[in-house]
């Protein structure tokens, strides 16, 4: 039995498909109230594993449970908390939005409740035209509707922002920082690495149908280097001198110094100017979620099976 | 349950093909109530009648369509994930798609049944009496509903093959072609099949035989032909739904999606 703060755990899940094993021993869990990001290259798995949390795929052998309850395709009591949007939204072309959002939500919901969340999408203007009328971004955010009609304690998003306009891609992240802070779980996988990025408290990378990382935000950017670019009239000369004074340099063509606690830009403009050297331009490189996850991917040891 | 079948026949009755099938259906016996009126002897009116004025086969075609594409569509339109990731068992969102259909297709006999009423009443008032013996064996109005009743079991069992056939290829097209086709096969390889019954014994017992119920109900003398007994048929019929039926529950739980 998992921890009460443990919403989601997976374990030991394996999957293949013939001879091709589309998930290795996939372990991870998920904690009440975090938004958790789950990527990795295409054809990594990252539906699959979604897939099988929803109890739509047979699995080999592992175990799925939400808070506590086991989760297979025969045994879907638990879905009871669950929402999702899984690849592409599910349309029915012959009914409106107000209709898709009724027929999927609980028997007895008021519609107040389901006007809330058009609301919320900004769905008002369209809610009561048939569905096959509907933009690709429409589809998507009455997919995304759907999954938050019944305000689901776990709601598990694949590619959310897929079609979705700039603006309504701020809606969204509003609404699930908003649902997130009232004790929703998300599970989020996305390609768009920069959007990513402003949401989630933990991610899980997935390669080849392995998971090669599991941590908080938080760490990962602690993990990654922060840099010091100059330009300088005299950049070899500059490296020298900086390395001399005990300054660490990244392995670059540039002078990029790696950042400490204690290093100071005074310090560094200074030590250049007693030299003669004339500093035209400084940034501060901080390391993204995509240079960190490739270079995660890059270095991992995942072999192809 | 009530609650699965609620959602299949909110979706099913929003289809805009829904209301037209029951319109169509009327307007089509309509169509030979007045042929019969107007040309009796092309169009017996009491034969019509009895074959309910046409509208039992255009129900077997209409349910072929509705049967295919009420599995079918999910798969189409993406929807069989939010339909299956929910708390209900897969077992149970299948039988609900049956049930609904089940409740359509009596919905669609009870019409075709009262309506063939009253076209005889308003058309034919005095042209045959319902009493008067029809054929070999029964009067008007019993080969009318043996012909209803046998045609409903008839049905199922082209029905449940039309579900199974759904499910496996996930599309309508190849579950309506292959529905349709073995209707009409029936009619086709009928004299073929008595020659090989006669042959081979065993062969009676083959779906394609089970669905001459409603001809032997009305003609008993046809067991000649189909070897086996009325009641022998009607259980078989049953066992052959119950069987395509009994695989597309495994098939159906056992699926990825």
């Amino acid at each position: 039995m998992a921890d009460t703060d443990t919403i989601l755990q997976v374990e030991h899940l394996n999957k293949s498909f013939g001879s091709k094993k589309v998930l290795q021993d996939v372990s991870f869990t998920v904690q009440r109230g975090h938004i958790v990001g789950l990527v990795g290259p295409n054809g990594a798995g990252k539906s699959t594993i979604m897939k099988a949390i929803l109890g739509l795929f047979n699995y080999s052998s592992g175990h799925i449970s939400i808070d506590g309850e086991a989760v297979s395709p025969t045994s879907h009591k638990a879905m009871d908390k669950v929402g999702a949007l899984i690849e592409y939204p599910g349309i029915y072309p012959f009914l409106t939005g107000y209709q898709h959002l009724k027929l999927f939500s609980k028997d007895g919901t008021p519609k107040a409740q389901i006007m809330d969340i058009v609301d919320k999408m900004k769905m008002g203007g369209y809610i009561n035209r048939k569905a096959k009328t509907y933009s690709l971004g429409m589809k998507q955010k009455l997919g995304i509707a759907l999954a938050l009609v019944n305000r689901p304690d776990l709601v598990i998003l694949d590619e959310p922002m897929n079609g979705l306009d700039p603006q309504a891609n701020k809606d969204l992240r509003t609404i699930i920082l908003d649902l997130a802070k009232q004790g929703t779980t998300f599970l989020i996988s996305s390609h768009i690495l920069s959007e990513l990025e402003k949401l989630v408290d933990d991610l899980v990378v997935i390669d080849k149908g392995q998971i090669v990382y599991q941590e908080s935000m938080a760490a990962l950017e602690n993990g990654s280097a922060k840099l010091l670019i100059l330009k300088t009239s005299n950049d070899s000369k500059a490296k020298d001198i900086l390395t001399q004074n005990g300054y660490e340099l990244s392995q670059s063509d540039q002078v990029a110094v790696v950042e400490k606690a204690d290093t100071k830009m005074p310090d560094i403009i200074k030590l250049l100017s007693a030299s003669d050297i004339d500093i035209d331009d400084v940034q501060h490189v901080h390391s993204d979620l995509e240079t960190s996850l490739l270079k995660l991917l890059q270095n991992d040891k995942v072999k192809e099976s | 349950m009530i609650t699965l079948i609620k959602e299949e026949s909110f979706k099913l009755l929003h289809k805009r093909s829904t209301p037209a099938i029951t319109i169509i259906l009327l307007v089509l016996m309509t169509a030979f109530g007045v042929l019969a009126k107007s040309y009796p002897k092309f169009y017996s009116p009491r034969t019509l009648f009895v074959q309910s004025f046409t509208g039992d086969s255009w129900v077997v075609l209409f349910m072929i369509a509705a049967c295919s594409s009420i599995i079918a569509m999910e798969f189409q339109y993406g929807t069989i994930k939010e339909v299956l990731y929910r708390k209900y068992y897969r077992g149970q969102i299948l039988v609900s798609k049956w049930l609904t259909m089940l409740i359509y297709s009596i919905y669609l006999f009870a019409l075709v049944f009262v309506y063939s009423l009253i076209l005889k009443f308003v058309l034919f008032n005095n042209t045959f009496d319902l009493g008067r013996k029809y054929g070999a064996e029964h009067s008007v109005f019993t080969s009318f509903s043996y012909t209803l009743i046998g045609d409903f079991v008839g049905l199922w069992l082209i029905l449940s093959l039309v579900l199974l056939l759904a499910n496996i290829f996930k599309s309508s097209a190849a579950a309506i072609s292959v529905g349709i086709i073995g209707y009409f096969a029936l009619g086709v390889i009928a004299g073929l099949m008595t020659l090989a019954i006669q042959k081979w014994n065993w062969l009676k017992w083959n779906p394609l035989n089970m669905m001459n119920l409603s001809g032997q109900m009305n003609t008993p003398s046809m067991s000649k032909v189909t070897m086996l007994s009325t009641p022998e048929l009607a259980w078989g019929s049953l066992a052959y739904t119950a069987i395509f039926l009994a695989i597309s529950y495994v098939v159906f739980k056992r699926r990825s999606v």
